[in-house]
Formats: C-alpha cells, sequence, structure tokens
C-alpha cells in the first residue's frame, strides 16, 4: 500500500497548458543544470496562492527529465517533493520523504513502479540497479521511528538522498509549499534547512524552494546563515501575451467563443492568473452564456466574484486559513481596506492598530495570511498581495458582513449598487414626483422629533378622521408620543442590489445615523415605497414586507435596523392597515405627509422644486445623478474624493480623469469646510454624469464666500484651492451669496480645446 | 513618520498617507528636526502617498522655503502623475527637483557633495 501517497498538484498539471514563464524557467534550469558541476545555486521562489508556483516547478521538471541524454554523467534527477500533503508528525513526514523519494527514483532510472509500496522492496530493487546499498539507511530510520525520535528520522530520510545517485546521477530538490514545514510538531522551525545545510552549500545539489510564506522561509535561512546561497524569484501573473494564449485551450475544450480583443481584456481583468482564467473558463461553459461584449464579460466576472465559482474560492480559501468567524471578519475587513481601498500600509504596528486588536491578535491573523500567501513579512515590513479578483471578493464579502461600519463605505456601496442599475430607472410620473419630495424631506431630518401619529395611519386616521387641519396640528403637538428620526446621511431613489435586480427595488432607500453618531450600533436603514394605485393592496403591502425582509437578510440587519415605510395616496381598508401595522411597516396617508411637510417647511406635493431637476437636461441620455451630504469634519473630503471614483469609474474614465476629479471635489470640499461657516455643518455634493461631461457641485449653506484680497499675509502660501480647481476641471462656475456657495465644476469627458475658466456670481 | 539615513548629510522622509494639514505638519516638523540635527540634504519620497490637498501642498512650500534659508536641498521622489501635475500647478517643481525613484534623486546628491 502506498501510505499517504497522493499525486496532488502533480496529477492535476497540464504541460500543455502551461504558458509564458520563459525567462524564469530558463533561469531555473540553467541553476539546476550547474549542479553537475558544483556551483549549483539554490532558489527560493514565491508568490500569492495559486499563481502558479508548483506548476513551475512540474513544468521544470518535466524540461529536465525531456533533456537530451547525450551529455555525460552524472545526469540531472529532478525530484518533487511538496509538503502540503504531509502529517504534521515528523515521523510520518521522514516516513513518506523515503517513499517518495525512491518510489520517483526507481520511476526515474526506467523501473516499473511496484505494486506495492513497500520501502523495503523498493530498496532492493534501487540496489539491484547497482545504485546503493540502502537497506542501512533504512534499518536506522526504523529505529529512530521505534524510539519515537522525530528529529533524527527527519536527518536520516533528507540525508538519503545525498548518498543514492554516486557517479550516475545527482538529485535536483523541488520542494513545494515549503511553508508548511513550520507546522512540525516539536520540530524548531528550520531545522529541515539545519539538516540540508551542508549540501546546499556544497553546489552540487540544487535546491528550489518553493512557497508561499517567504518570510518565515527567509527568516529560517537567516538564522541558518544560508540566505546568501538563495536566489529570490517572485512569481506573479503570467505576461499579457502568454494568458491570452493560455485562453486557448480553455475555451477550445468547452466550445466556447469570445472576441479576441475581449480575450485580452478578460486575462487583464483577472490579473493574468491562470487559475482565475480557469475557473472563469468553466464557470461560462457551466452556465452556458454568450460573452460578446465588455458588459456581458464584467457582468459573468461579478456573478462569479459574488456567488459563482470565484466566490466559492475565496470564500474556502479564507474559511481555511481563518477558521475563527470573529477573526475572519476581522481579517476580511482589515484586508478590505488594505487590498481594494488600497490603503498604504508596511508595518506590523499599523496593521493592527487598523485591525484594531491587540498585537497578539493581530498576529495571530497576520500570520495566518502570511502562511496561505497573501503577505509577506520581512521582520518589519509586510507587503500585500495586489490581487484584482482578491480585492473585488474582499469588497463583496466586506459590504455583505459588515455594511454600514462606517460611512465612506456606505456611500461607495450605495454608489456601487447605484450605478449597476442606475440607467434601468424608468419615469414613473407622479410616483417619481412624490418619492423626489420625500428624499428632499429625508435629508432634512437630522435627528427631529416627529409625532409618531404621522406614520402610524391606523392610529391617525382613528383619532383625527373627523377633525380640520388645524385641530389635527394642535392634537399632534399636544400628543406625547415621539419618533426621534435620524441624521440622515444619504438617500437614493431607485435602489437596488447587484444581484437579483427587482427583489431589492425600493422607490427610496436612506441610510442614516441615530443620534449623528456614525457609528454601526447607530446605523439604520430606512426602506420606503410610494403607492400611487387607487386603492392600497394587501398585495403591495405583502410584496414590500418580503423585500425588507430579503434586504434584512441580505445585509444582515439586527431587528429595529431596517425602518419600513409605505406612503400611500388612495383608498383603504382596515384589514390592509391592519396588516401593515403586524408587520411593523410605518404607513402613512397623503394628508399625513402634509403635515410632514409642513413640520420640514416645504411645499405640498404637486410642486416639484426647480432645483430638483438635472441640470441642463438634455433629451436622450437622461444623466445619472448621485448625491452625497458630507458632515464637515476633518477628513471627511476623502469620502467625497472615494465616491467620485465610483461614479468616474462608471464612466469608465481614464486613471488620469480620475484623480484630476478626485483631487477638485477634495479642494471644492475643503474650501467648503474652511470658509463656509455653515450653521448646518454640512456639505452637499451631487455628481451627474452624462456621456459627455461630469458635473460636479459642491454646495454649502454657509454665508458666502469672497475671494480672498490680495496681499493677505494671514495665511501664507495658503489659497491654492480655487487655482487648484481651474487647473484640474474644464469649467468652474461659482455661485455665492448670504444664503451659501454652490461651486459647479465640469470635465468634459471628450477631449476639449476649453481651458479652465473660473465665473464668479454673486447674489448681493 | 518613517525617515532614513542615505549616506552623509542625506536622508529620506517617506510622506505615506493622505498630505493634509496633519501629514503636512508632521512633515515640516520631520524636516526641520533634520536641519537641526544638521543633515541638510532631504528626499521626501511619495511612493506612499495617496493624495494630496492644498493645505499639504502649502506645507510643502512652506518646507521649501525653509530649505532655501537654511541652504539646504530638496529633492522629491516616486510622484505619481497627478501629484506630478499638483506640484507643476503651483509653481512647487520649479524649485524642487523630481526624480523618478529613489536612488536617483540619492544618487544626484552623491554627486553633488
Amino acid at each position: 500500500m502506498r501510505l499517504l501517497w497522493s499525486q496532488g498538484a502533480e496529477a492535476s498539471f497540464r504541460p500543455g497548458e502551461f504558458f509564458g514563464r520563459k525567462e524564469e524557467l530558463s533561469s531555473l534550469l540553467r541553476v539546476c543544470l550547474e549542479g553537475k558541476s558544483g556551483i549549483g545555486a539554490s532558489v527560493l521562489i514565491y508568490g500569492p496562492p495559486n499563481v502558479g508556483k508548483s506548476s513551475l516547478l512540474l513544468k521544470l521538471k518535466s524540461e529536465i527529465k525531456s533533456l537530451p541524454q547525450s551529455t555525460a554523467p552524472p545526469c540531472p534527477f529532478p525530484f518533487y517533493y511538496s509538503f502540503s500533503n504531509i502529517l504534521s508528525h515528523p515521523l510520518a513526514l521522514s516516513q513518506h520523504f523515503l517513499q517518495e523519494y525512491l518510489w520517483q527514483l526507481l520511476v526515474f532510472l526506467g523501473e516499473s513502479p511496484p505494486a506495492a509500496f513497500d520501502l523495503d522492496s523498493l530498496c532492493d530493487t534501487l540496489a539491484a540497479r547497482g545504485h546503493m546499498e540502502c537497506r542501512e539507511y533504512l534499518s536506522a530510520h526504523r529505529r529512530y521511528s521505534e524510539k519515537g525520535d522525530g528529529l533524527s528520522a527527519l536527518a536520516n530520510a533528507f540525508s538519503f538522498p545525498f548518498a543514492t545517485g554516486g557517479e550516475l546521477l545527482y538529485p535536483i530538490f523541488l520542494f513545494d509549499d515549503f511553508q508548511y514545514t513550520i507546522k512540525l510538531q516539536n520540530i524548531p522551525e528550520g531545522a529541515i534547512f539545519s539538516i540540508l545545510r551542508p549540501y546546499i552549500k556544497a553546489g552540487h545539489f540544487p535546491m528550489i524552494v518553493s512557497g508561499s510564506s517567504p518570510g518565515h522561509v527567509t527568516s529560517s535561512l537567516k538564522r541558518e546563515g544560508l540566505y546568501g546561497s538563495f536566489q529570490l524569484l517572485e512569481v506573479g501573473g503570467l505576461s499579457p501575451d502568454a494568458s491570452v494564449k493560455a485562453w486557448g485551450p480553455l475555451f477550445e475544450r468547452r466550445k466556447i467563443r469570445i472576441p479576441e480583443s475581449l480575450a485580452v481584456r478578460a486575462a487583464a481583468r483577472l490579473g493574468h492568473i491562470p487559475i482565475y482564467q480557469r475557473m472563469l473558463a468553466e464557470e461560462i461553459s457551466f452556465r452556458n452564456v454568450r460573452i460578446e461584449d465588455e458588459v456581458e464579460f464584467e457582468n459573468q466576472f461579478a456573478l462569479s466574484v459574488t456567488e459563482g465559482k470565484l466566490n466559492r474560492y475565496w470564500r474556502e480559501f479564507f474559511e481555511n486559513a481563518i477558521p475563527d468567524r470573529v477573526n475572519r471578519a476581522r481579517a476580511i475587513k482589515f484586508l478590505k481596506r488594505v487590498i481594494y481601498d488600497r490603503f498604504p500600509i508596511d508595518t506590523f504596528e499599523g496593521a493592527f492598530s487598523l485591525m484594531g486588536t491587540s498585537p497578539e491578535e493581530g498576529s495571530e491573523i497576520l500570520s495566518a495570511l502570511e502562511f496561505k500567501g497573501l503577505l509577506k513579512s520581512d521582520f518589519e515590513h509586510i507587503e500585500f498581495v495586489r490581487d484584482p479578483v482578491l480585492a473585488d471578493f474582499l469588497f463583496w464579502a466586506f459590504e455583505r458582513g459588515v455594511l454600514g461600519k462606517n460611512t465612506s463605505q456606505v456611500a461607495a456601496s450605495i454608489v456601487q449598487a447605484k450605478i449597476a442599475h442606475g440607467l434601468q430607472e424608468e419615469s414613473r410620473g407622479g410616483q417619481e414626483a412624490s418619492a423626489e419630495m420625500a428624499k428632499e424631506m429625508m435629508r432634512r431630518w437630522d435627528c427631529r422629533d416627529v409625532p409618531a401619529l404621522l406614520f402610524d395611519f391606523g392610529k391617525f386616521h382613528e383619532k383625527y378622521s373627523d377633525k380640520g387641519l388645524l385641530e389635527i396640528l394642535i392634537g399632534l403637538e399636544e400628543d406625547p408620543r415621539r419618533v426621534r428620526l435620524p441624521k440622515i446621511s444619504s438617500v437614493s431613489k431607485g435602489y437596488r442590489t447587484l444581484r437579483g435586480g427587482s427583489r431589492f427595488d425600493f422607490d427610496l432607500v436612506a441610510y442614516g445615523f441615530h443620534d449623528g453618531d456614525f457609528s454601526e450600533e447607530n446605523l439604520v436603514i430606512w426602506a420606503v415605497d410610494v403607492n400611487t394605485e387607487k386603492k392600497l393592496a394587501q398585495s403591495a403591502v405583502e410584496h414590500f414586507e418580503n423585500r425588507c425582509r430579503l434586504l434584512s437578510l441580505d445585509k444582515g440587519l439586527k431587528p429595529g435596523q431596517l425602518r419600513k415605510w409605505i406612503f400611500f395616496e388612495g383608498a383603504w381598508d382596515a384589514a390592509v392597515v391592519g396588516l401593515a401595522d403586524r408587520y411593523g411597516i410605518h404607513l402613512t396617508h397623503r394628508t399625513q405627509m402634509r403635515l410632514f411637510l409642513n413640520l420640514f417647511g416645504m411645499q405640498e406635493l404637486e410642486k416639484v422644486p426647480e432645483e430638483r431637476r438635472p441640470p441642463e437636461g438634455r433629451p436622450g441620455d437622461k444623466p445619472l445623478e448621485f448625491e452625497l451630504v458630507l458632515p464637515m469634519k476633518a477628513d471627511t473630503e476623502v469620502v467625497a474624493a472615494r465616491v467620485a471614483e465610483e461614479v468616474a469609474a462608471y464612466a469608465s474614465l481614464d486613471k488620469d480623469t480620475v484623480d484630476r476629479i478626485k483631487m477638485a471635489i477634495i479642494e471644492a470640499c475643503i474650501n467648503a469646510f474652511e470658509h463656509s461657516e455653515a450653521e448646518t455643518g454640512k456639505v452637499r455634493l451631487r455628481y451627474v454624469l452624462s456621456p459627455e461631461r461630469i458635473e460636479l457641485f459642491v454646495q454649502d449653506e454657509g454665508k458666502g464666500f469672497r475671494a480672498p484680497a490680495e496681499g493677505d499675509e494671514s495665511k501664507r502660501n495658503r489659497g491654492w484651492g480655487l487655482k487648484l480647481i481651474s487647473e484640474l476641471v474644464d469649467e468652474v462656475h461659482i455661485e455665492t451669496g448670504e444664503h451659501g456657495t454652490t461651486v459647479r465644476m465640469v470635465k468634459n469627458l471628450h477631449p476639449a480645446s476649453d481651458d479652465g475658466s473660473i465665473t464668479t456670481n454673486s447674489e448681493g | 513618520m518613517k525617515t532614513r539615513e542615505a549616506g552623509e548629510g542625506t536622508s529620506v522622509v517617506y510622506v505615506n498617507g493622505y498630505l493634509n494639514s496633519l501629514l503636512g505638519e508632521e512633515v515640516e516638523r520631520v524636516v526641520h528636526d533634520l536641519l537641526e540635527a544638521g543633515r541638510p540634504r532631504v528626499v521626501l519620497n511619495f511612493e506612499g502617498t495617496r493624495l494630496i490637498n492644498s493645505i499639504g501642498i502649502s506645507f510643502i512650500i512652506g518646507i521649501v522655503e525653509r530649505m532655501a534659508e537654511r541652504n539646504g536641498t530638496l529633492a522629491f521622489c516616486s510622484l505619481n502623475r497627478i501629484n506630478q501635475d499638483l506640484f507643476r500647478m503651483t509653481g512647487v517643481s520649479r524649485y524642487v527637483r523630481a526624480f523618478d525613484s529613489e536612488e536617483e534623486a540619492i544618487a544626484f546628491f552623491a554627486q553633488a557633495v
């Protein structure tokens, strides 16, 4: 029986589907062949998980084996050994290693592999070939095993290959998944290098060590004084050419046809990493979809990352790497910031503080990530992999797990959700106008107390159905029951999540925070439907409730975090009102709505305010509009920039344009923070995206803006904001007066000769 | 803030993160301390700089002025495109040499000594 024997990576390796890495292969081959003359070096290969390190080793093995036999002995014998499938007990490892070595050596020498995997018979076959008398080794190994002396058994096993070759061959070690050696029980880290040290130094036995955790390996090498003997080789994605070629057999076998230009884009999207290419090809074939343009590809990719193969791949990876749920969530949140948001971090202290953990807990997480190859560390420095697929997965995982942790993520996720389906929004006449009005009203909430009866149609009707408006107003003022409204950070119309389309379709979704405290505990989400049917039907309430439950599930909301609210204008019956009450849905009729509007100093429903219409709306393409309200707090302008980035991403703008837009909006926000002295303490931002241009509006309700007087020395070196804005965008318009300032910035998306210009318009 | 010594009298300061007033102040302090310590050549490495705002730039201008007063030399390195543009727009680039890499900046100083 071949105990513990598994072909693993070797069996699944397809040499015909190995592309690229020519340079790496030729330099590795050179190193291996130089072993013959005693100047062979050793190489440490490292790189993220599944990037193709094992394939590289196996390809190297097959290259060495296929070398012409004409050269004089000793000839190179490539021995591939993966530490990933060993048990953590040193005796098991040494036994397995001996078996594997003997087996591969016999196969190399042209013996047909014995049916039974028995060390003694393997040894006899080898001796019969005149290679060596290995029984002595084996009996020594048995003695150590019986005594339970793991270290000696390991030393015995790992020295064995060096005695086998004689004049005829020299072994080349291709050690894969070397990071697992640090998990050996009762064996000090680096013990294997201690054993191998004299052979490495000899230069006759080239060693190619591959692993995802170079930090551990290099520190072992340093301890053993071997660091200088190793060359480091980092393996990343393939070259663009090679990865496009790699699509060939993947598509051919599955009869997938996609346009050539798309294959190039798709390979780049996947970071040129072969395993992703394979998974996506499998997924396309499994779902039997046709991919003919970029949008279809992006959709398929997003589907795979959120619920398909790419998702499963990384989900299982994290479940396996960090079994503890709490730590896993921490790691995902942390990695999301570092990899997706590109938060620059290169020290352990920085990582711990970003994770919000003690160094002990943080080290545990970092070492799990390092073991799995997502980061590499070198004493003080840490560096994370840059993997586009992982980044998208992390964004998804974060959204799912801890939505609402802080405002920038919330804002970004809303925009993401919106841009995914924003174009499908349909104009729905009266309903649209009502939603628009409600949206404006919700923005004005800001931690105010309002009579609870305005949300509860049943009780309101019971109490005031035969009363006049004045009577109702007085009654409401004296009503002791109040609802404290949250401070609303963002309201969007036509909210849809990325998946499932209409399942999550609400007329309005607002994100707010109780007591104005921007923390997860205080996050509250309002889902709102505007019903303009002649009669409010039971099915409409049921349908709304079902969508709310799905949203709650999807976002992992705790009870009370989701507030459900239906406005209606038509008739009703008691059963429907009772049903809404049972589900805890706020129900507000048009009459109540009027009172609400009155409370917030707004006009009647029928009138849509002028300023709410999209600026310079043109026929044909309807501009996409995003809004954001920011508190005037230090560094919140970064949130504005982040949202701008998301909006720009939707228009597929080049990085330079995106950077310019980001900088312009940051400067406009800082100006508003510095000059407006607004009592509301808020800045309102609007991003309007049309095919020709992106318009950015930054509005404050402060006391107006005056250009600084020439020669004002009080703020030396300052006052660059406006100048920069005018350089960064194509047009700047400033409307300022005693009720506030609006800065409108326009960036044309198609090259134009228009140079930056500023126009200022003062009201008074 | 991370700094390192790179040869006689030359130091590299790593401006990592969002160069706003907070970070700007810190850079100013670090450069001031270097000047006080008799290290007149400073390379500001912007590789890890995510964003720069105008307040951050005003601090950099302050640093340029102080370096000039104290006969020090300042260089930038590893600026990305947008940050390069920002320094160009504000005219800072007329007074400070920018290099693609830290090595080039250090080599430049080494020659100048």
